[in-house]
This record gives C-alpha cells, structure tokens and sequence, in this order.
C-alpha cells in the first residue's frame, strides 16, 4: 500500500543542507497500525509529510497504492490528500471560525460531494465520534478531547484508506488521549491503514509495530519483525 | 459544491468584517470621488456645449473687415462692407448653403405704456432664429416668410426685454413702439445658456423682419450675413468659398485673412468642445487615482489577511483544497471588500447628483453655477467606472491570491 524505496529528503537553508531522511525503505501494507517513534529531529513528520503528500521527496521512489507520486503537480496531490488520506494532527488544526459540522464538511467541499451525501455523511461521523449534540459549535467552545475527535472525524469524511495521525494525543490529558486512541484501535478493526507519530510508549502500544527512527534512518522495523 | 464553498468563504469574511471596515471606507471615498468627478465633469462639458449652443450652432457669420496686403495695385487697409446684394452673389456661386440671413442692428428707444429702454433692434430673416437657437415660448412665435414679405410691423423679444417692458403681463400681442413706431410683439424667447455674444446677450434684444428694419433705420451696408453649410464638416471649405466669391467681387486675396471677418462657431464648438473633454478626463483621472489609493490598501490589507491566515491556508491544503480554491477565496475577498465599499460610494454619489440637481440655475446673467451645479450620469460613465473597477479589483486581488495559493503546505501549516 505506501513503499518508500531509498527515500532521501534533505532541506536546504542557504548554503547549510540539512537531511532530514536518508535512505529510508518502508513498506507499509493494508490495514496496518504502525507507530513511528523517535526523538525531535529524527525525521518522523518529513517521513509523515511525504507519506501524505504534503511534501516530496529529493530522492528516492514513493508507491501510494502502486502509484509513483514523484512528479505530481500540486493539485494532483491534492487530489491524493484529499481521497487517500486523511491527517490528524496534535494542535487539531480546526478552523476557528467554522462549526464542527462545517470543519468535517470541508474535505468534501473540495471535493464537489452532493449537498445530500455531504450532510449524511457529516451527521454519521459525528454520531460515530459522538458529537452529534455539537454540531453547531466551534471549535473554541470545545474540549480538547472534542476537538480532535472533530478533527478524526474530519479526516475520516472522504472514506481515505490511509489515516496519518502526528501525536494524536499529544495535546491531550491521558483520559481523552485514551479515547482517542479507542476510536483509533476501531478504524483500524475497519480495516484502515494507519501511521502514527508518538513519543509516548504508552501509546505506542496500541498500534501493531513500530518503526523507530534516528537522525532520518529506520533503525528498526517492527513490521520486519 | 461551489455554493456551500462560497458559504464559507462569506463566513470567514463575515468574522473579519470589523478589520476591513476601514479599507471599505477607503474604496467607498474613492468610488465615490471617481463617480462624482466624471458625472460633474460631464456636466461642465455638457453645460459648455449647450452655452456655446447659445449663440448658435453649426454656423458662419461673415462680418466687415479691412485688406491686410496690397492686391491688383490696390492699397492695404482698405475698408471691405458687406451689402445686401452679397446675398444673393454667395447663394449663387457657393453650393451647399442651407440657410442664409442677413442682420443689421442698431440701438433703438423702445417704450410700452410709459416704461421706457434702449435696446439693439436687429432686421433679420426667419431663418435666423434656427441658426441662433431663438425658440419662441410657448404662445408665441418667431418672424415668418409672410412678415418678411410684408414687411410687417411685428417684433420677436428676447426674455429680458419682456421683463424690463412688460413686467408680469405677457408681451404676445401687445403693442411695442420703436421710436414711436407701433409693433406687434409676436413671440417671446425662450431662456437660454448663452456664453458667447456681440452687443449683449440675445435676451436683450428685439428681433424685427429684414424688410421692416429697412424702413424704419435705413443702413447702407449689413452688419452681418449668417450662413449654416448643408454640412457642418464643410466649415472651413464654406469660409473659403465666401473669401474667395467676396475677394472676387470686392478685389481683395483669396488668402487676406482680415478682408471680411469670420466667426465660424462650428470650429469654436469643436475647440471648445475638446477642451471640455480634456478637463472631463482631467477629472476622471484624479478620480482614478483616489481609487487607486483605496485599491493600493486593499492589496496591502489583503497581504496582511493572507499572512495571518497562513495555517488555515495550510489546513485547507492538507485536506485537499487545490490552488484555486485558495485563489479563488482571497479574490473573492478582495471583490466583496470593493463591491461594499463601491456600493456605498455609488449610493452617496447618485444622492449628491440628484440633490445638486435640484438647485435653479439663473439663466439672466452667465453664472459659473450652470457649469458647476449641473453633474449628470451617463451610461458611457458607467462603463468607464466599471472598467477601472475591475481592473483595479482585478490588480489589487490577484497578487495576495497568487501568495496565498503558492505557499508551501507544510511551512504553512507550522505557522504561528
């Protein structure tokens, strides 16, 4: 489903270069729950970023579902965000302004959904994530537990295969982060691939494998094992 | 789709009304100076053709002169007058002559129970009053075919006279005296703006047929002989013809400029008429750049709006937004920004307009408020507006847009 063959990404800042991955090989299959972990620097959101499309790699062959993404315009990625995959990130990354049925609506929105489907579809995450009651609120009347549960049920709303999720439950007490993690462990019983940054080994127990990185290198590969 | 993404984008515009309030002044003063510096322009240009319209339209008045260089040995300076029999001379040897009339004047005591003047009396033909812009008021009428035949003792008054003479009653039908000769008065002129003259105003003059003033103030030469070409284009070529039958017959060059005189308004229209132009666009520009100041703080509002919006921008990337939908809504911000502030420009200019428009304009003496106080819109100002609307909406929009559209989603997104 997502392979990584020999993945380089280095950044550079005027004359200094800094590689954030080197030679990174990752296979990801269908339906997997992987945890990446490592310390700050290791390179796990560049890896999460090109994973997602939101950035490409300088080096390197990147499959999505046996497709090459390298070379790619910007809208064809969007497209790819916007059906393969859908992001959760630590600081929710709602839009202040907008309700949570308005935040879950907008991938669709992109998308060109039926008003029909959209409002059906809208009103299913939210019930799965059990906001229902807060539809019509915004993301500053909410709990951080709330937010992010709108921010999962956001990503969820073009039924992508692959759910990205950047410490989840970083920003969260331990009892959401927990919740949150439950509603996590239940996507990937549907059948959902899912990748996960975290630092937190505690939480990290919840996915299948993990792969752990250092300065932009897989140093172990939990799904090989 | 688009609707409910439009939705959005109106909310998000919607929670940030209060910080472009400001700037929507701005557009809304500069719409306002643009709209109200053309449609008053126009009027200034409007109220200087119809003045110049005064004195009459789309003719010639050939009038006496003097030889500037010796011609066929015959001395410089020398006196050339204009005699009734030229008439006839210039209806015959110059085709393309519509009308022709002649004109002597002289001052003459007037009196009508008691109440005396002094006023020009002028002999002329009916067609005069076409050529000069003379309607009568309604009741009466001008000098006719039959008068001048006639030679009847009748009397077309301008305005002016009627007040000074006749006070409230109305002159039609009531007996004038020319120096103790009795006249008809048969029609009253209606008011005009008249901007240019010789002896006085036509509001201050009465009007007898040709034939009559013959009777009654014997002149040897005319004053003057008005001509309207069949087309107005043929001005100059018309000036030349009379030069050159008038030279022929009175011996003077074909290229002496001061034998007869001309005052050609058909030229004098069209200078003056480029002139207004030239102030009307004058004033369309400054109105432009006022604009311009307004449009130059939208960009900059709209480079401060994409800024603080970067991670939101970033968001919407990483759900799937593609460039346009970021372009579109940064443009479409800008559009509403100068549609308010345009509407609001637009309302407060068309009120100004009417209300200006309400205020008299005296047409006694030539007052500088005809040309102030008389601003009107047009359709052609309209599309002048809309056209620098756009473009400017258009200018000011795109950049920010194109910003806003070309960031990178993962710097955009650790925006803080």
């Amino acid at each position: 489903m997502i392979e990584f063959r020999n993945i380089s990404k280095v950044y550079k800042m005027g004359e200094v270069e800094f590689v954030a991955l080197k030679g990174v090989f990752i296979t990801v299959r269908q339906g997997e729950f992987l945890s990446i972990m490592g310390p700050s620097g290791s390179g796990k959101s560049t890896l999460m970023n090109i994973i997602g499309c939101l950035d490409t790699p300088t080096e390197g062959f990147y499959y999505l579902e046996g497709e090459n993404v390298a070379g790619l315009t910007f809208d064809q990625l969007s497209t790819i965000r916007n059906r393969k995959v859908g992001f959760v990130f630590q600081n929710f990354n709602l839009l202040p302004y907008a309700t949570a049925y308005e935040n879950i609506e907008l991938p669709m929105l992109f998308n060109g959904k039926k008003a029909g489907a959209r409002r059906q579809r809208v009103s299913e995450l939210l019930e799965m994530v059990g906001l229902s009651p807060w539809a019509r609120h915004r993301p500053t009347e909410m709990s951080g537990g709330q937010q992010q549960r709108v921010a999962i049920a956001r990503a969820l709303a073009m039924d992508p295969p692959i759910i990205l999720a950047d410490e989840p439950t970083g920003n969260l007490d331990s009892k959401s982060g927990h919740e949150i993690m439950e509603i996590f462990s239940r996507l990937w019983k549907g059948g959902r691939t899912i990748l996960m940054v975290t630092h937190d080994p505690a939480i990290a127990a919840f996915s299948q494998s993990t792969i752990r990185l250092l300065d932009g290198a897989v140093q172990q590969d939990g799904a090989a094992t | 789709m688009r609707m409910q993404l439009l939705h959005l984008y109106w909310n998000e515009f919607r929670k940030r009304r209060k910080k472009t309030s400001l700037i929507t002044f701005a557009i809304a003063w500069g719409a306002l100076s643009l709209l109200l510096l053309m449609s008053f322009g126009r009027g200034l240009s409007n109220a200087g053709s119809v003045s110049f319209k005064g004195l009459g339209s789309t003719m010639i008045m050939v009038t006496r002169g003097q030889t500037s260089k010796p011609f066929q040995g015959l001395p410089r300076a020398r006196r050339i007058h204009i005699h009734m029999e030229d008439l006839e001379l210039l209806k015959r040897q110059i085709p393309g002559i519509a009308l022709i009339s002649p004109e002597a004047n002289n001052s003459h005591d007037l009196s009508y129970r008691g109440k005396e003047s002094n006023r020009s009396v002028n002999g002329v033909y009916p067609c005069f009053a076409e050529m000069r812009s003379q309607i009568p008021e309604a009741g009466g009428r001008f000098i006719n075919d039959l008068d001048q035949e006639k030679a009847r003792r009748v009397a077309f008054i301008g305005w002016s006279v009627a007040r000074e003479l006749f006070g409230d009653t109305d002159p039609v039908g009531k007996e004038l005296r020319i120096e103790q000769t009795p006249f008809t008065v048969i029609g009253v002129m209606k008011k005009k703006q008249q901007s240019s003259m010789y002896q006085g105003p036509d509001s201050e003059t009465v009007y007898i047929p040709f034939s009559t003033f013959c009777q009654i103030d014997f002149q040897r030469f005319l004053d003057r002989i008005h001509i309207r070409p069949a087309h107005p284009g043929d001005a100059l070529f018309m000036e030349n013809q009379v030069r050159r039958v008038l030279g022929r017959k009175y011996r003077f060059a074909d290229d002496d400029a001061n034998a007869v005189n001309f005052w050609n308004t058909i030229r004098d229209y069209e200078t003056g008429a480029k002139i207004f132009k030239g102030i009307e666009m004058f004033l369309s520009v400054i109105g432009a750049l006022t604009l311009l100041i307004g449009a130059v703080g939208v960009t900059n509002l709209m480079y401060a709006v994409v800024k603080e919006r970067t991670r939101e921008i970033g968001i919407k990337m990483a759900l799937g937004a593609r460039r346009r939908h970021i372009v579109m809504q940064f443009f479409l911000e800008t559009f509403a920004i100068f549609f308010k502030g345009t509407l609001w420009g637009a309302l407060i200019a068309f009120n100004i307009v009417s209300l200006v428009n309400l205020v008299p304009v005296g047409y006694d003496d030539f007052g500088i408020e005809a040309y102030l106080l008389r601003p009107i819109f047009s359709f052609d100002i309209l599309i002048v507006f809309l056209v620098v609307l756009f473009v400017l909406v258009f200018i000011s929009g795109i950049f920010p847009a194109l910003r806003a559209s070309r960031q990178n989603p993962i710097e955009a997104l650790r925006y803080e």
